[in-house]
């Protein structure tokens, strides 16, 4: 029955449907580029969210464990087999993505017999110039989205992923007015935790058209704090080092963070 | 069904993954020899491995002091005289080589990518062990090559450990890949006796044991001892007096791994060597 076109589009959406739902509440994540590199966060609750790829490439996803896990390894068998055969300058998000993951993750999602990916993810790839950053948003059905760069004019300073579009959207509005690429890294850790909150607060309602107000905000992000761990990692723009990958610490972060 | 360009591996290898065997599911690094014997064709007189250099490696005060020559030769020609054999594995790892460069180098490269894929796919770091049993199977690997006559390689690897105690550690191996741990000091190499000799002579009855020198005390023994080596072997660089060559030099310490600046050993060489 499913060779009939109409119930292949039924399916499909079916799936998408379903797909949404399982991802809506999956806690937001941030990824903001500043001064010295490209800052990951999350607040997390039990398991790790954030990862890194290779040298200069770090994920973030949403979704079922099971699914992230097998997408993680396979863009890091892919980068550093890469990496090996020919160089670590060789190894490119834009092409780890385009031409390796996303047909993937496209086919999993239309063979309808088969399982489909449950899971979002967020790459950023760390350049020599801030204006040589990427960022990339893959959804799970192979979707590749940037937050208005273009091919030709990858000019971008953050990402936002998080369990509903309307939740992202609100982040990314957040992030378009608050965020300067050219911030150290104290201002722009505040940023993302501002950033998650208002993720994490509009996860729950069907009609925010605007970010929530400041001081709700920062209440709702002393409370989450108070109760859970910063998860957080580094890109660093560093070129004295071939690995740029740093996890943070939550103490260390604490630090840094103006209640 | 049409198979998709880029397959994600359907049977997950998950925490049973290792690089090397990843490289050899792909075909990109030669399949590890079942079989370690001359295959029929081969010529019946033994190759000598020549292992034509010299590399040492001691504890001394501020960590491990790993020095390689810079000459390349085949057979009694030198081919290059600025060999890089003391090699960075990792933010404190070294591997240092004698044996055939080709193979040497691949495997210094893969040790490298498996120490990362490691820790990026496991979420941990590789524990010291680990690297050492890593480099040993490498070598166990290759050991069909050595017997067909090709591809000894005979490594010394200096890595600093943090866990359960921070140390200092210094391994050696074989070509047929066992490992040895050293106490105080490892050679390897064609030149190795003679600094072998002088390791030992100044570890036991020099002005003080190996272990308690300080920077500039080490780097000059090792100048001393790789120049003693060069003295008698031909495969051996030592230092270029004349194309004002040094020996490579690297350090290992609880900070990370640094590469002696050839200004200052060409000072220390001046003062106490030449």
């Amino acid at each position: 029955m499913i060779e009939e076109p109409y119930r292949w589009v039924e399916a499909i959406a079916n799936r998408r449907e379903y797909i949404e739902a399982q991802l809506a509440p999956g806690s937001p994540i941030a990824a903001l580029g500043y001064r010295d590199g490209i800052l990951f966060l999350t607040v997390s609750q039990t398991r790790q969210k954030l990862f890194e790829i290779y040298d200069r490439i770090a994920m973030g996803a949403i979704g079922h464990p099971g699914d992230i896990e097998r997408l993680r390894m396979a863009a890091i068998e892919l980068a550093s087999t890469e990496g090996f055969t020919r160089s670590a300058t060789d190894v490119s998000l834009r092409r780890l993505v385009h031409y390796s993951l996303s047909p993937v993750m496209k086919s999993a999602f239309e063979q309808v017999y088969g399982p489909p990916y449950l899971a979002r993810m967020l790459f950023a790839e760390v350049g020599e110039r801030s204006e040589q950053d990427l960022f990339l948003r893959v959804e799970y059905d192979g979707e590749i989205a940037t937050d208005g760069a273009t091919y030709a004019q990858a000019r971008q300073d953050f990402a936002a992923l998080s369990g509903t579009q309307q939740s992202r959207e609100l982040m990314e509005e957040f992030l378009a007015t608050q965020h300067a690429p050219d911030a150290d890294l104290e201002t722009v850790l505040n940023s993302a935790l501002d950033a998650w909150s208002i993720g994490h607060m509009t996860l729950q309602t069907d009609d925010a058209k605007k970010p929530p107000e400041r001081a709700a905000v920062r209440k709702h992000r002393q409370e989450r704090l108070a109760n859970s761990g910063i998860e957080a990692a580094l890109l660093e723009r560093d070129a004295s080092r071939a690995i740029r990958y740093r996890s943070l610490s939550d103490k260390e972060l604490r630090l840094l963070i103006h209640d | 069904m049409e198979r998709s360009l880029v397959a994600v591996d359907q049977n997950f290898p998950g925490a049973a993954g290792d690089f090397p065997a990843l490289l050899r599911g792909k075909g990109l690094l030669a399949p590890a020899s079942a079989n370690p014997v001359p295959q029929a064709g081969t010529p019946q007189k033994m190759w000598q491995p020549t292992e034509a250099t010299t590399i040492l490696a001691f504890k001394f005060s501020g960590g491990v002091l790993v020095a390689g020559d810079r000459r390349a030769t085949a057979g009694n020609t030198v081919v290059y005289d600025r060999a890089d054999k003391v090699l960075e594995i990792d933010r404190h790892s070294i591997m240092a080589i004698a044996g055939v460069p080709a193979t040497a180098w691949e495997m210094a490269r893969v040790l490298e990518h498996s120490f990362q894929y490691f820790r990026r796919t496991q979420l941990q770091e590789m524990s010291v062990d680990g690297k050492v049993r890593a480099l040993s199977k490498l070598l166990r690997d290759n050991f069909g090559f050595v017997m067909q006559g090709v591809g000894v390689v005979v490594p010394i690897f200096a890595t600093y450990d943090s866990h359960p105690k921070p140390e200092a550690r210094l391994y050696f191996y074989d070509a047929m890949g066992a490992q040895f741990e050293a106490t105080d000091f490892a050679a390897t190499g064609s030149g190795s006796p003679a600094v072998r000799g002088i390791l030992y002579y100044e570890n036991n009855w020099g002005a003080k044991p190996l272990q308690e020198l300080g920077e500039d005390e080490a780097v000059s023994i090792a100048l001393r001892a790789l120049d003693t080596a060069a003295e008698s072997d031909t495969a051996t660089g030592g230092v270029d007096r004349d194309g004002k060559i040094y020996p490579l030099i690297k350090i290992v310490s609880r900070e990370g791994i640094i590469t002696l600046p050839e200004s200052k050993i060409a000072a220390v060489f001046k003062e106490t060597v030449a």
